[in-house]
């Protein structure tokens, strides 16, 4: 198989569910009656993804809000915090890490097995890595941000044993902060590795937003299966360098640029493609967009996703791939 | 007697739904649905309210908070010619982002950054009020430049941002602060900063002049910034905490603005360690004309911890002046 195609992990949620959301933070609907409609919003990705004929699936992750504050939300030892401005009007909260981190149960498990059990293709288990964890944290008990990172990566761990306990074939660990601090990126490497020490399933991390100048040493030790990068916001500048430091894992390489409502043309994104397989063979080659798209709109995400799957297929057919 | 301050930017927003009226009049003026005199109402309004923050826990010397940047480099570089304004970058090693400022021309300054904002903050104040503006070094740093050498781009800012300090004094401002945070990850450009200084402080008057850095440490270049011009340095002692064994071994004849409170962290900072730490500094720092302050501005943290940190402020400050 070659040149796959998948998607990094969140979609846009529906009007209906956005809607549902805010009048659930009201009080204003049930639990149960959430849940409905973030079962639904799930049906239709996975359906939409089934219906352009992606190969690797994500459940879009219609059920999280932040991707740190969702494990927040279900750790012993962490809190969330009070909102805190990002840039311009937008604003999030933060895990607040107060006492010993630790699981009561499964975190992701549930939703992972409801999404898989729609389609026979492998759909993803999705993590937010030990390293971004710790970074968007506000540390109030361990003595060190290396005993942060560690402690995540430990509860990360055992989420991860129990996806893979589940059927989880491939699991992504997330880690967009990667590249904060480039004098940390030793302990990017060890607190990964120790989420991902001795698992089966196919390893994959994502990071994006990022100079990457220092960081690019640093993509062969990452200890994962594949890496996914953005490269399309960046104008795939990063490719040059890739022909001084071949990379030696796969790469899922992104053709669509999240940040822009304009949708690619088939066209634009095909150029892209065939640019990649100038540097990676096209059995380790995988196709996606540059980061999750959730703050693009449906019609805009779709758009991008059809885009993508519809350029891999014609330069697949003119190279003869299967 | 032992000062207090805050280093610039402040929380715009909290947690009830009338601390996020700006947050609500910034979307609605986005969808054309309020004026831009609305929108500064609604800004103003929360100016006062930082303002009053700060002075019901004592700071002495307040800031306007910031309320009204959007990041710390367009909001100068948008006032320059020669300067457009591009897409969103990483500020440093925190989770948010500025706007970065693309070097395509000659830099001029133009017209106002913070003369008007300041202005404001001053005739509500009740008090002196501590003008901030971004420093020529980190400017130069955080933009896309054109092929131009640094030095070239911190002399073009420099002149920029020095016109901006004259005409803070020009109408009225009495203590000023310069911010270069990118010097505590290049220390070796320390010479920049200094001749950056030198430009900016040479029709300062009879104001009173701060550098400040943060974000980490300057203990190779302590005594080179404590030899400038300057009336104070302001040092993060948190996450520059190499900067107290700099202090022990060389001391600083500059008075200083001792950033001791974390305003990267919710954990809430014990004033009595604190104090002892500053109080062995004594004899070599001339602690009695000093600041305390938190590390950086508060705009990292919620405004309920932010609130909290400026009774850290108050009450380390009060511990150091007991401890004198």
């Amino acid at each position: 198989m070659s040149l796959l195609t998948t998607s990094v992990g969140s979609f846009p949620k529906p009007p209906y569910l956005a809607r549902a959301r805010t009048q659930h933070s009201k009080g204003e609907i049930p639990d149960e009656g959430l849940r409905a409609l973030e079962e639904r919003a799930t049906k239709e990705w996975v359906a939409f993804q089934e219906e352009i004929g992606i190969d690797v699936l994500v459940d879009g992750e219609q059920y999280r809000g932040d991707m740190a504050t969702y494990f927040a939300e279900n750790l012993e030892g962490c809190e969330v915090s009070g909102l805190v401005r990002s840039y311009g009007n937008r604003y999030y909260k933060k895990p607040v890490v107060v006492g010993e981190l630790s699981r009561t149960g499964p975190i992701t498990v549930d939703w992972w097995r409801w999404a898989q059990g729609l389609t026979r293709k492998p759909l993803k288990g999705m993590l937010t890595g030990p390293y971004t964890m710790m970074d968007w944290s506000f540390n109030e008990h361990y003595p060190s941000r290396e005993d942060l990172a560690l402690a995540f990566a430990k509860v990360l761990h055992q989420e991860a044993r129990d996806l893979e306990a589940a059927g989880a074939r491939v699991i992504q660990i997330d880690e967009p902060a990667l590249s904060t601090r480039t004098d940390e990126l030793d302990l990017v490497v060890k607190a990964l590795g120790a989420v991902t020490r001795g698992l089966a399933a196919k390893t994959i991390t994502h990071t994006c937003y990022g100079n990457y100048e220092r960081v690019f040493p640093y993509f062969n030790k990452l200890p994962v299966d594949q890496l996914d990068l953005e490269m399309s916001n960046s104008g795939l500048d990063l490719l040059d360098r890739f022909r001084r430091e071949p990379l030696k894992k796969e790469i899922a390489f992104g053709v669509v640029d999240v940040h822009t409502h304009v949708v690619e043309s088939e066209g634009q994104v095909r150029e892209r493609i065939e640019r990649a397989l100038e540097f990676f063979p096209p059995e380790r080659l995988i196709i996606d967009p540059d980061c999750g798209l959730k703050t693009r709109t449906v019609d805009e995400a779709q758009g991008k996703l059809r885009a993508m799957v519809a350029a891999t297929r014609a330069v697949k057919e003119a190279r003869g791939l299967r | 007697m032992v000062s207090t301050t805050l280093v610039g930017s402040y929380p715009r927003i909290g947690e009830t739904p009338e601390e996020q009226r700006l947050r609500r009049a910034i979307a609605k003026f986005d969808e054309d649905k309020i004026s831009e005199m609305d929108l500064w109402e609604v800004e103003r309004s929360v100016v006062k309210e930082v303002l009053g923050e700060q002075r019901a826990a004592g700071i002495a010397l307040p800031t306007d908070g910031q309320v009204t940047w959007y990041d710390s480099q367009s909001h100068f570089a948008r006032h320059f010619d020669g300067v457009q304004v591009d897409g969103l970058v990483r500020y440093f090693d925190t989770n948010t982002y500025y706007r970065q400022p693309v070097v395509a021309g000659p830099i001029r300054w133009r017209e106002n950054s913070v003369v008007d904002e300041w202005r404001f903050a001053a005739s509500v104040a009740g008090g002196p009020v501590k003008a901030v503006v971004t420093g020529p070094y980190t400017l130069a740093t955080l933009a896309k430049v054109d092929g131009r050498t640094k030095r070239d781009l911190v002399r073009e800012f420099a002149d920029s941002i020095a016109t901006e300090v004259r005409a803070l004094r020009t109408a009225g401002a009495t203590h000023i602060q310069v911010d270069e945070p990118a010097i505590t990850r290049n220390q070796e450009d320390g010479t920049l900063v200094a001749e950056a200084v030198e430009t900016v402080t040479a029709d300062k008057g009879k104001a009173w002049f701060c550098l400040f850095t943060y974000f980490g440490d300057v203990a190779g270049i302590l005594d080179d910034l404590a030899a400038l011009p300057i009336d104070n340095l302001g040092l993060d002692l948190v996450q520059g905490d190499r900067n107290w064994k700099a202090l022990a071994g060389q001391g600083s004849e500059v008075p200083l603005t001792l950033g001791v409170i974390d305003a990267r962290n919710t954990r809430r900072d014990d004033p009595a360690t604190i104090a002892k730490s500053a109080l062995a500094l004594k004899g070599k720092v001339p602690l009695e004309e000093s600041y305390v302050s938190p590390s950086n501005g508060l705009e990292f943290l919620p405004r309920d911890k932010a609130r909290e940190k400026l009774r850290l402020v108050v009450e380390s400050a009060r511990r150091l002046e007991a401890g004198l």
